[in-house]
């Protein structure tokens, strides 16, 4: 088991105005230093609920949440600065260049000057985007797109990362590139809570994982030691889906 | 403040890059003033130069009346009598058919013995007047009856405001009493020396003794004399800052749907922060319309022929008067944008307020041709206490004292549209697509 817990979350609730059900019951979740946690659930599970709660875009019903020993509703600017999102959406300007873009989300973390461009100058390359980056994000491909979001997130070396689905909808080449530099930040320190609908990518990437359905954690653990738990199923898609059922669920 | 200069500098990179929405910002409103002023130099400018209105005349009197109608049109400076078309005299048929053909709006035509019936007609009555001192048998004069009325025949284009016809028609009756008011004065003089003939009649001519002057009280000492372009540029300019209400919640709601706002939220940087520099930004840019419409009023009209735009004499009013709409234009688009969901909601709400507070605040067409109650709806719009404050500048020569009223009204509509975005927006989280 890693290090000590990273974020603390005690009895979560969230109630919506005019919903009849709580999007999160009662949600408790210890999520550890170094490590890549997966929330993993159906659409309208709480998923992104909980990671806009941890964000602080939402405030909580009720519940008591910290993040590196800072509170979610006391120290929520501090919070904000030692964590990183990587929102589903391209959360970028679509008409401002990848260096413009990374230079203003640079600058709203507190970042400047040569320090910020050399950061800029260092992602790009590493993600293969550095002769590409005068141009306009609009102009980018599907993947390109993608990396320069996931390196918005990463601009001020967050101790916390959320990902959201952070290789949806991406060529192989890019998922790849996207995955192996999450496994690299991670074991240079960065704890990573991740979300995604691939099962097999979630099996492979993450230390633990928690299935979450209607605002509840149904599962818990190693995804290896979750197979090994379940001997029927062959794989974690398979006990996710005798977890959370067949029916589709189109609702959000 | 780097945050914010940096969300600033964000702000305007995105708004130099959007062509169409500059030239909504910039252009449009510059045609439209052009345009506009062009079209109403027309009837605008009836009240000071006008330009020389083609008037058809048929004059088959050819005496007192026919010749003093049109002398009155040609020393009113306003028309420009025409009398043959195509070097072919104009008869009653022609004048009626060009008419109806639309190639002129007015014809007048005078028919033969106007003036002889109206000069019989007086003479029997300065007769019957004096057979009261016994100077005629009224019997004789018994039998001697009025003639019937002649009919000068206006012919009008449909297209022909009613006040333009009413002035026209009082124009021609005024003509008609000044040729009575001779023929009486002379009839009276012409049978007074038959009567009496020791009689000498006065070496006199009739003038008219009551005589009109025009002035335009202004605010300064130097005369400011209206026109269309003092008219366009303030009512367009105020129309484009108010535009602004589109490109900016445009840039509002694109915001919340392509997930930046999203990401901004978890980030350190203050929701308002964000909000103010786009705030900043579209008061620069109104301020910025502002100096583009004027220079155009200034440099621009003047070679399409219309007269130069004339700023005013206190510069800091003017100023100050931008600044104050800008904010209730920067205000109004701020509160739209936060309350619409979607961009169609904001273009088709933002759009169609616009037009109808320039409509109902005397943009489009002057208040005072407004009904009592409109009169009293046009208040409520801040592009009428816009149009005011600039009239006051521009039209009245006034100072930041006259202005002061508007200045406050805008203000205070600024801070009411501040005040419900805040409210609206801590009601619901902004980072809620």
């Amino acid at each position: 088991m890693p290090d000590s817990p990273i974020i603390q979350i005690r009895d979560l609730t969230k109630v919506y105005k005019g919903a009849e059900e709580p999007a999160i019951k009662g949600l408790s979740l210890d999520i550890f230093r170094h490590e890549i946690f997966g929330l993993l659930g159906p659409n309208g599970a709480g998923k992104t609920t909980t990671i806009s709660i941890l964000c602080g875009l939402f405030k909580p019903t009720m519940g008591h949440v910290t993040i590196d020993g800072l509170d979610i509703h006391a120290d929520i600017k501090e919070i904000k600065q030692i964590i990183g999102v990587v929102p589903q959406d391209i959360a970028l300007y679509p008409t401002l260049t990848a260096r413009e873009n990374l230079t203003f989300f640079g600058n709203m973390y507190g970042l400047h000057g040569k320090p910020l461009r050399e950061k800029i100058n260092h992602f790009l390359s590493e993600f293969g985007l550095e002769k590409h980056s005068g141009k306009l994000i609009a102009k980018y491909s599907g993947g390109m797109k993608r990396r320069v979001n996931l390196i918005a997130g990463l601009l001020h070396d967050p101790k916390v990362i959320f990902l959201d689905e952070p290789t949806v909808g991406i060529d192989v080449q890019s998922r790849v590139e996207i995955l192996n530099y999450l496994k690299k930040i991670n074991q240079e320190g960065t704890t990573i809570i991740y979300t995604s609908h691939y099962m097999e990518e979630a099996e492979n990437l993450c230390t633990r994982v928690a299935i979450i359905d209607q605002g509840s954690i149904i599962s818990l653990g190693n995804p290896k030691g979750l197979v090994a738990e379940h001997p029927e199923f062959k794989n974690l898609e398979s006990i996710f889906i005798h977890l959370t059922g067949k029916e589709m669920r189109d609702w959000t | 403040m780097r945050k914010y200069f940096a969300a600033l500098r964000k702000e305007w990179l995105l708004l130099i890059r959007d062509k169409a929405g500059l030239a909504l910002l910039f252009i449009m409103p510059l045609v439209l003033i052009v345009i506009s002023s062009l079209m109403q130099e027309f009837g605008w400018s009836s009240v000071t130069k006008d330009p020389m209105i083609p008037i058809l005349f048929v004059d088959n009197d050819m005496d007192s009346l026919g010749i003093n109608i049109k002398k009155g049109f040609i020393s009113s400076q306003s028309f420009d009598v025409i009398e043959k078309i195509n070097n072919i005299p104009v008869t009653e048929a022609t004048a009626k058919a060009a008419v109806a053909r639309g190639d002129y709006l007015i014809a007048i035509v005078v028919p033969k013995g106007t003036t002889k019936t109206i000069r019989s007609n007086v003479r029997v009555m300065v007769a019957k007047t004096l057979a009261g001192f016994g100077m005629f048998d009224p019997a004789l004069l018994d039998n001697i009856k009025l003639k019937d009325t002649v009919n000068v025949t206006v012919y009008f284009d449909p297209t022909v405001k009613r006040a333009f016809k009413n002035a026209l028609i009082s124009s021609i009756k005024a003509n008609n009493y000044k040729v009575e008011t001779e023929m009486i004065f002379r009839s009276f003089n012409q049978e007074l020396s038959i009567q009496m003939p020791a009689y000498q009649p006065p070496n006199v001519s009739y003038h008219e003794v009551l005589q009109f002057r025009e002035e335009y009280p202004s605010f300064r000492k130097r005369e400011l004399i209206p026109n269309t372009v003092q008219h366009n540029v303030p009512a367009w300019t105020i129309f484009a800052m108010f535009f602004i209400v589109i490109p900016f919640t445009q840039s509002l709601i694109r915001e919340r749907e392509e997930g930046s706002l999203f990401r901004l939220g978890t980030m350190p940087v203050p929701y308002m922060n964000l909000v103010m520099a786009k705030v900043g930004m579209y008061l620069f840019v109104c301020l910025l319309q502002t100096v583009f419409m004027l220079l155009g009023g200034m440099l621009l009209l003047p070679v399409f022929g219309l007269p130069m735009l004339d700023l005013g004499s206190d510069f800091i009013a003017l100023v100050l008067m931008t600044l104050m709409v800008a904010m209730a234009a920067v205000g109004y688009g701020l509160m739209v944008g936060t309350i619409s969901k979607t961009h169609q909601q904001a273009a088709a709400f933002g759009s169609i307020s616009v037009i109808i507070l320039s409509a109902m605040g005397g943009l489009w067409v002057p208040i005072y041709l407004m009904p009592p109650f409109m009169k009293t709806v046009s208040q409520l719009s801040p592009m009428n206490w816009a149009i005011s404050g600039y009239y006051n500048i521009f039209l009245r020569g006034g100072s930041i004292v006259n202005i002061l009223p508007e200045v406050f009204r805008l203000f205070i509509f600024f801070l009411m549209t501040i005040l419900v975005s805040s409210i609206y927006r801590k009601i619901k989280s902004p980072f809620n697509a």
